[in-house]
């Protein structure tokens, strides 16, 4: 009760300044007139009585009609049971109700509550309250208010609301509302303008938006019937004549049309024929025809028309085509919108918006391409050093990011702040798969060097175990890693164009991944060391490198950095004991397609691998299956063609 | 001809041995089984020792590809599942035929071709939202012809692959991953709902042999379990006539320094294709054989870790002897139905319980690596070490 007072209150302080006291004392008996007029419909509430009624108050043009309107949406209007007048209420504290007039919420009588009797009309006549009170409620002084009704007439715009849509916009102050009026303005004077001249105008000034909306009013305005030409009037608007048979207008539908017209009667159609055949059966013979020689379409044919001669069944008879007979009448597109001028316009901005959504979504497959590039950056970067510079196939790999994606989830675990345990998570699952690395390295790798197809295996067999054991101590569902506050969200461009934050911190952890790794690689020592070591073992070892140290701490490293990439491939997808294995064999594309031995390599075989499965997914966007297939379909024939990659290593480099 | 066989035959007792082990295995299964004997080998494990002749077979091939060739080819499981998408074709279409023309037996009037084709394509593609039957199903309806494509689509699936890669020198590693990547493309493929075969519903029924409706599951099983050991017992002999001919010495030559024996004057390329396409085919001839023992087959099944397994196989039997693929392929099958299957004793370590369904896979992985490193030559190394003992 309390909150049904506080509205009123609110409803009335929001009124009486635009209300002249004179005026409402005229206006009011005309509100009062009209309510008692209609007070059995009001209490009864039905949307079909009530709509006239709505009507009525809503072209007194009066606030006090309004105010009216809301307590009546609000169930907060009630009658007195003995002459059925109608009042708004307010609940004294003895429980025994004051009675208001609606014209000036004035107390005009003090009743218990058994006397008076809520009105309630049900949910379909409130919707249509709000509608007529939308135009009033964009004049309120509560923002709130105004950008509900703003929202209300994106939804369900009419014709009636477009004057008081233009008055509200004269006086609005605040900007960003302002601008949203403006283009709803734009779109219902597309719908509704009065001029044909007017319509063209809004309709130009729609190409600048590429929203959803915006293209759905277009294309209202040049939604079209197909019909037949004779039938239709001097003045129609034909967009096109378009001939039966056609990709979107089938000589059935052609056909439909004509029965319609009574230009045509129906042709009995395979099936229904069965079924009067069926229907026809006397002595399991179908005029003289046995059953059992119907098991073709001929003989069946031959049956009907039989049946046909005796005058049993509809007319019907081999030669009788529907596409010939269609092809005796013109069938045109028809726009719904009779004004010529109008659809033309829209047409064209169609056409020009469409094109810039054309742009749009191509760059946004351009992001998408390069996000999803990243990430196989990331999730091959650490393949592309233990493959790639020490020559070693790690099939664990997508276990190592698993591990660094469970390390993270376990951080959290005991860290809910997400910002910090991001923060701690990072290193610690570098730490984390660094060591496993490290052990990886020294019980099982070390004494595989010279076979490299058996460390494929081993470490294979090493991948089943990691797997196997963190669905026995994770379970076999799906773990979250939250994502902190300031990574929810998108980076929103325009209608089109958005990408989330996490990808664009995906992206920058890998570009940071290949600036630190060409740094070290190139600039330290360590790196120097790592290359020799590659490029000659037993050289390096005399140069007084230790060779089992160096391929010790690369393997760590490359190891440590599919950690970092576990936790930041966790934050957008889920952590699963099986995630290492949808990243394993991509990852291994990357790092062959880009070329074996040189971060640049990767670096390229990512992008390219981003970029063509995006790309492929652009043409054939319901299919992503179908997109995967092909790109690796793709990268089987390039290798043919760049056995060593794109990035290919030359000279001794290059081994063999 | 047959002279030629006898004398290799007597060269080579082992492979006499192999059959007879072979032989006598089969003649006790049979004897023990519910349909010709005394029943104390259930149906449900006749099929699994069928199904794990074929993994034998499917082994065979992979110890010819990469024990002696050199190419560890992970994409063999794409063939195998081939062979059984092409059997699986017929056995799906025809008993959808035999149970759509017998339910409209009854009609009203006797159906036309059209309509039965119609119902038939209802039934087997009403799971994918279709209702046609795809072309690829053109031959459906023939025994002969879909048992050619058995061996001809993977058979050409391989020529395509090998021919290219090989030709570009695509060897080692890259070849691997490559393979794998084939294998990847293929189950994504079919895993679409528009590739005809029916997405990851993949085929199903495919026990139920159209034509056998009358015969027992008991007894059919044994059948199929004794073709499995034909074909398991060819390939073996067409294993050992290959590597223990010269073309066997080339091969492996290729194997051990590919180089080498380019300068030679052998033309690589064509061995390994031959080795290659002949692997695929077999494996395909292994597939067709074990889904309708298994009775199911869906794209997962050619995911790129089971031709992992397979390698797995043979490299725990022992690479580079026949035999030790065929010990490899039916020891971890049979082990891991074992463990996976719930029947081996669970572990009470105190406070731990090693629960084996859970452990197996762990338990595995780890013997897997430990091979690797400890016993490169497999379990077949200790034929070996049995060898040199008696020689001593």
């Amino acid at each position: 009760m309390l909150r049904i007072f506080t509205i009123l209150m609110a409803i009335f302080f929001a009124v009486t300044p635009i209300v002249g006291q004179e005026a409402n004392d005229i206006v009011a008996t005309k509100l009062s007139i009209a309510v008692e007029k209609n007070a059995p419909n009001i209490i009864k509430g039905s949307v079909k009585t009530a709509s006239p009624i709505i009507a009525e108050l809503v072209e007194t043009d009066d606030p006090a009609a309004m105010r009216f309107l809301s307590l009546w949406q609000e169930k907060s209007l009630w009658y007195r049971k003995t002459d059925k007048r109608i009042f708004a209420v307010k609940e004294q504290e003895d429980g025994s109700f004051d009675l208001l007039d609606f014209n000036n919420l004035e107390v005009v009588a003090n009743l218990p509550k058994k006397q008076i009797k809520q009105i309630k009309p049900n949910s379909g006549l409130r919707a249509l309250i709000a509608e007529s009170l939308v135009a009033f409620r964009l004049l309120n002084e509560d923002k709130q208010v105004r950008q509900e009704a703003v929202a209300n007439l994106a939804r369900s715009g009419k014709a009636q609301h477009l004057q008081p849509l233009r008055a509200a916009l004269l006086i609005e102050q605040d900007q960003v509302l302002k601008n949203e009026m403006q283009r709803l303005e734009t779109l219902l004077t597309v719908q509704f303008g009065e001029t044909s001249q007017e319509r063209v105008e809004a309709i130009k000034s729609t190409t600048d938006s590429l929203s959803v909306d915006t293209r759905a009013n277009l294309n209202r305005i040049v939604a079209t019937q197909i019909k037949l030409n004779s039938e239709l009037p001097e003045t129609a608007n034909i967009a096109r004549v378009i001939s039966p048979g056609s990709t979107d207008f089938s000589v059935e539908q052609a056909y439909d049309l004509l029965i319609a017209a009574d230009l045509a009667k129906p042709i009995p159609t395979v099936s229904e024929r069965k079924q009067l055949l069926i229907d026809n059966i006397e002595n399991g013979k179908v005029d003289g025809f046995t059953i059992h020689n119907l098991a073709t379409e001929k003989n069946r044919d031959a049956a009907y028309l039989s049946l046909v001669a005796d005058g049993k069944v509809p007319f019907w008879s081999p030669g009788l085509n529907a596409e010939i007979l269609v092809a005796q009448y013109e069938f045109v597109e028809v726009f719904d919108e009779p004004d010529a001028n109008v659809t033309t316009a829209a047409m064209a901005a169609l056409d020009t918006i469409e094109r810039k959504v054309a742009m749009s979504e191509f760059a946004d497959v351009a992001l998408d391409g390069l996000s999803l590039a990243s990430i196989y950056f990331l999730a091959a970067i650490g393949l592309a050093i233990t493959f790639g510079v020490m020559g070693v196939i790690n099939m664990a790999h997508g276990e190592f990011i698993m591990m660094g994606a469970y390390t993270g989830y376990v951080v959290q675990q005991f860290i809910t702040n997400y910002t910090v345990s991001i923060i701690v998570a990072v290193p610690l699952a570098f730490g984390v798969t660094f060591m496993a690395g490290v052990l990886m390295e020294r019980l099982v790798i070390r004494h595989l060097y010279h076979r490299p197809l058996e460390t494929l295996l081993a470490t294979f067999g090493i991948s089943v175990a990691l797997q196997q054991l963190a669905k026995n101590i994770f379970g076999t569902q799906a773990r979250p890693l939250t994502a902190p506050e300031w990574l929810d969200g998108a980076l929103v461009i325009n209608d089109v164009i958005s990408i989330s934050w996490i990808r664009i911190a995906i992206f920058g952890l890998s570009i940071l991944f290949f600036v630190v790794l060409m740094v070290v690689l190139n600039k330290t020592r360590f790196g120097l060391e790592t290359r020799a070591v590659t490029q000659n073992r037993r050289m390096a070892a005399n140069m007084g490198i230790n060779p089992n140290l160096i391929n010790m701490l690369t393997f760590g490293l490359g190891s440590g950095i599919a950690g970092i990439a576990g936790v930041a491939i966790g934050l957008y997808a889920k952590v699963t004991s099986e995630m290492g294995g949808d990243y394993i064999v991509q990852s291994f594309m990357t790092v062959v397609v880009g070329g074996v031995g040189n971060i640049w390599g990767t670096l390229a075989g990512a992008v390219m691998i981003g970029f063509l499965q995006k790309g492929i997914e652009w043409f054939n966007p319901a299919n992503t299956l179908a997109a995967q297939t092909y790109m690796i379909i793709f990268i089987i024939i390039f290798i043919q063609f760049r056995p060593r990659g794109i990035i290919a290593l030359k000279g001794r480099a290059a081994g063999d | 001809m047959g002279g030629v066989l006898t004398k290799f035959l007597m060269k080579h007792p082992s492979i006499l041995v192999f059959l007879g082990i072979l032989s006598v295995f089969t003649l006790f299964v049979t004897v023990g089984s519910e349909a010709f004997g005394v029943g104390f080998i259930s149906t449900s494990l006749v099929k699994t020792l069928g199904k794990t002749l074929c993994f034998c077979l499917i082994a065979i091939a992979m110890d010819l590809v990469w024990g002696y060739c050199g190419i560890l080819s992970l994409g063999h499981f794409a063939f195998f599942g081939l062979g059984g998408y092409m059997i699986g074709m017929w056995l799906m279409y025809e008993r959808t035929r035999l149970i759509v023309e017998n339910s409209m037996a009854n009609a009203a009037l006797p159906p036309t071709p059209a309509e039965i084709q119609e119902a038939i394509g209802t039934q087997i593609f009403g799971v994918v939202g279709g209702a046609e039957i795809p072309t690829i199903w053109m031959f459906a309806h023939s025994l002969p012809i879909q048992l050619a494509l058995v061996a001809l689509v993977p058979g050409l699936l391989a020529f395509v692959f090998g021919w290219l890669a090989f030709r570009s020198r695509v060897t080692g590693v890259y070849l691997s991953i490559l393979t794998q990547a084939m294998t990847l493309a293929l189950a994504l493929y079919l895993f679409q709902n528009d590739s005809g075969l029916r997405g990851n519903n993949g085929l199903s029924g495919l026990q139920n042999i159209p034509g056998l409706e009358a015969m027992p599951q008991s007894e059919l099983s044994i059948y199929f379990f004794l073709l499995s050991a034909l074909a398991l017992g060819v390939g073996f002999l067409i294993a050992k006539l290959i590597v223990e001919n010269k073309m066997g010495n080339v091969i492996m030559g290729i194997r051990d320094n590919e180089a080498r024996v380019r300068f030679l004057g052998y033309h690589v390329e064509t061995y390994k294709l031959f080795i290659f396409v002949l692997t695929a085919i077999m494996a395909a001839i292994a597939g067709a054989i074990y889904y309708p023992q298994a009775g199911i087959i869906n794209p997962a099944e050619i995911a790129p870790i089971a031709s992992i397994y397979l390698a797995v196989w043979v490299a725990i039997g022992g690479r580079g002897r026949i035999y030790g693929a065929v010990i490899g392929a039916a020891l971890v099958s049979m082990l891991s139905s074992w463990f996976t299957g719930g029947q081996a004793p669970n572990i009470e370590l105190g406070p731990l319980r090693v629960v084996w369904v859970d452990w197996w896979l762990v338990l595995l992985g780890l013997s897997f690596v430990a091979v690797t490193l400890y016993a490169p030559k497999g379990v077949g190394g200790l034929f070996d070490l049995l060898k040199t003992e008696r020689s001593k």
